[in-house]
């Protein structure tokens, strides 16, 4: 058996954003792993200390476009934790509502990429059909399929009306179905099950030890979900279940992803029917005081923390983010043991990585 | 929640040297987030230990310098712990030039990365660090990243510059 | 389970893919697109300006009024300039057919000019209060005090001071003026 090096990236056929990999190599099974970051560096955090509270609303949003409702949601959170600003109730359902649906997209986008990565094109192609449903909801309710604007500091700055809510109820009737239809082929399909089953392991233990967080850490058997434990916005008020599998391999990392769907899907109808009258926003222009907080949320990849500090002006003094990918990254080479070359944008594609997220 | 952040604050009680502060704020969603400043970076390893022990886990770790968009000596570097939910962020002062800190990882694994990232963005070393590689900036540009000006963006102050503008103004009259 | 099942009812269904341009497709009304700016609504606050990420809005005072210039190439159709602008005079339409030659960048402008006006009582140039937005300030058109489009803000403290100073004194007569009893307003909020 030969040891050897290969590169992966950054510009790979199946990877989505550029990361650079040297795997070590005994034959064709991965013996280490070492990456090379930094393709997508853009100095977000110097750039946010140059722009003042409102355009940061905007660029935090361009941090990611998959996650791009959590950056400003947690964000405006840190913001008026800071200002002492009380959100009314139905901007905190309307921001809830805003990143359920951000979540049902990113999920469904996830594992439709896995199948695309397997080999199953035409079952990729019949996931991402049914994600196309809530990429229409979102360039119907908020006027972009990606970016949707939808915060400002105080609230949030779109409003639902009977209209747009019979139109959601009605497309989330079209996707609820065919969402449970993919749930039973991804449990049940063996083309899936034995490309996926066992592959990228990660044992409870490491993923406790590495601190991850998000659906990897939760198919490794971890129940940490912010929504629950740090509960936010009007979360303490709905209910729902934190899903959790116990194997770790890619497959239950692709059916935590598939639950969550399903629970996105019901907390939206929850928000629908239990939505109060009433602002959306804290009127006028907010004053933030010096000082410092932390805000963290569930964003789809996993928990997505903010430190923010001002000092009285109207631009922040620091803003730091810790995005859920950052510390998945370091749990790739433990997954990567052991696995077939054939395995490695399986398992990359399987912590769901947001390069432009962590690097900034 | 609130109960782990008695249980760490007692442990530092018991095993940190005095001179830090220990203060704990609580939301309207019932969320703890706990504030300590630490008067000397040799009480870092000590606290991340009660932390660890009663099972709390590393989020991020945010550096930054005192005075902003100038070169400035004086660090500030804010580590952000989770209780099961509740966050602890323990800042620690770097004195006028310092630039060491021990590094966490024997205690946290996952301080790996996000050390790596301090000492390319500030030109902070953190002792003890098993990989002390660049992360995301290459190896060719200079350490203290976000502290020198880099002219460009700073002519421009980050946004479109006045000469862009200049061709717009001069291509108006043009428009169909 | 047998994908084939799915796979057959897709391929009835047919493409899912809307033909454009070769058939109809739709666009939300609430699709970001274009920026619409109507001039006599605007006050030139430049709240606009100020919470435009991508600095894509300038304001230019010329001797005839104030120009707003919007680049859309640097617009990220955030809508937070519309969000912020109390009398509505920015809007974004659903206008999506933005498609233009690299040649022709520089072009993708929106403008429009606030025309200054001539204080009635010292002839210095100001800028009036737009319609739109005394009507969304104010409660009522008779609760707009006509002063404030005529004359400019030193002449209106003037005129305020001398009403209050001058005992007894009820109006002030102005040439070209339309009288209405002055009312000071105790509860009005400090501006900060």
């Amino acid at each position: 058996m030969t040891r050897y090096q290969m590169p992966v990236g950054p510009l790979h056929v199946a990877l989505e954003e550029p990361m650079y990999f040297k795997l070590d190599l005994e034959g064709e099974t991965i013996k280490g792993l070492h990456i090379s970051a930094g393709h997508v560096h853009r100095g977000m955090e110097y750039l946010v200390m140059k722009r003042n509270f409102y355009q940061n609303i905007t660029l935090t949003e361009r941090i990611c476009s998959l996650c791009s409702n959590s950056h400003p949601t947690t964000f405006c959170m840190a913001l008026e934790e800071i200002g002492g600003i009380a959100v009314p109730p139905r901007g905190h359902y309307l921001r809830v509502i805003a990143d359920e649906i951000k979540r049902v997209a990113s999920n469904l986008f996830n594992v439709g990429i896995m199948a695309h990565i397997i080999g199953f094109t035409s079952l990729f192609m019949h996931v991402l059909e049914t994600r196309e449903i809530v990429q229409d909801i979102k360039e119907t309710l908020y006027g972009n399929r990606m970016d949707l604007g939808a915060n400002c500091i105080g609230g949030v700055k779109y409003n639902l009306n009977a209209e747009s809510i019979a139109y959601l109820i009605k497309r989330l009737n079209e996707i609820a179905p065919a969402v449970e239809e993919i749930h039973r082929i991804y449990s049940t399909h063996s083309s899936i099950l034995t490309r996926t089953r066992g592959v990228g392991v990660l044992p409870n233990a490491i993923a406790l030890e590495y601190g991850l967080i998000g659906p990897v850490a939760r198919a490794s058997g971890v129940e940490y979900d912010v929504r629950a434990k740090t509960p936010y916005a009007i979360y303490p008020e709905l209910d729902f279940a934190t899903m959790t599998r116990p194997d770790g391999d890619v497959w239950s990392r692709a059916m935590v992803r598939l639950d969550e769907v399903k629970v996105a899907i019901d907390l939206i109808r929850q928000c629908l029917a239990q939505l109060p009258e009433g602002p959306v926003a804290v009127p006028g222009l907010p004053t933030i005081p010096a000082g410092e907080a932390v805000a963290k949320t569930e964003a789809p990849r996993g928990e997505l923390i903010y430190y923010l500090r001002t000092n009285g002006s109207d631009m922040p003094e620091r803003l730091k983010w810790r995005v859920p990918s950052y510390p998945n990254w370091d749990a790739l080479p433990v997954m990567m043991q052991d696995n077939t070359v054939a395995d490695v944008a399986l398992i990359v594609n399987s912590i769901d990585p947001c390069i432009s997220c962590t690097e900034r | 929640m609130i109960e782990l952040i008695r249980q760490v604050e007692d442990l530092f009680n018991q095993h940190l040297t005095p001179g830090y502060t220990f203060d704990t704020r609580i939301n309207k969603w019932n969320v703890a987030t706990a504030w300590v400043r630490l008067s000397s970076s040799e009480q870092l390893l000590p606290a991340a230990t009660s932390i660890k022990q009663v099972g709390g886990r590393l989020h991020t770790i945010s550096a930054y310098q005192r005075v902003e968009g100038k070169p400035s000596e004086i660090h500030e570097i804010a580590y952000h712990f989770d209780l099961d939910g509740a966050t602890l962020t323990i800042t620690v002062l770097l004195a006028d030039g310092q630039r060491d800190i021990p590094s966490l990882t024997p205690v946290f694994h996952n301080a790996d990365w996000n050390e790596r990232e301090f000492m390319e963005l500030y030109d902070i070393n953190a002792v003890g660090h098993p990989n002390p590689t660049r992360l995301f900036i290459d190896e060719n540009i200079d350490a203290a990243v976000l502290q020198k000006f880099i002219p460009f963006s700073d002519m421009v102050n980050a946004a479109s510059t006045k000469s862009l503008w200049e061709k717009i103004m001069q291509q108006r009259g043009e428009k169909q | 389970m047998n994908f084939l099942k799915v796979l057959f009812r897709n391929l009835r269904q047919g493409p899912s893919t809307d033909p454009f341009p070769f058939g109809e497709t739709f666009t939300p009304e609430a699709l970001r697109g274009r920026i619409a700016f109507d001039a006599s609504r605007c006050s030139v606050c430049r709240m606009c300006e100020h919470v435009c990420a991508g600095g894509a809005i300038r304001f230019e005072e010329t001797p005839q009024g104030v120009e707003f210039i919007l680049w859309h190439n640097t617009c990220t159709f955030c809508g937070l300039c519309e969000h912020y602008c109390v009398p509505k005079a920015i809007h974004l339409t659903n206008d999506w057919h933005l498609a233009h030659k690299q040649e022709d960048k520089y072009r993708m402008i929106e403008e429009g000019t606030m025309y200054f006006k001539s204080c009635v009582a010292c002839s210095s140039a100001f800028l009036p209060p737009s319609d739109a937005l005394l009507d969304k300030v104010y409660p009522t058109p008779a609760a707009i005090d006509p002063a404030m489009s005529e004359l400019c803000p030193d002449c209106r403290r003037a005129r305020a001071a001398a009403q209050q100073t001058t005992p007894g004194m009820a109006q002030i007569h102005e040439p070209g003026l339309t009288l209405r009893p002055l009312r000071l307003n105790h509860n009005e909020k400090r501006h900060d």
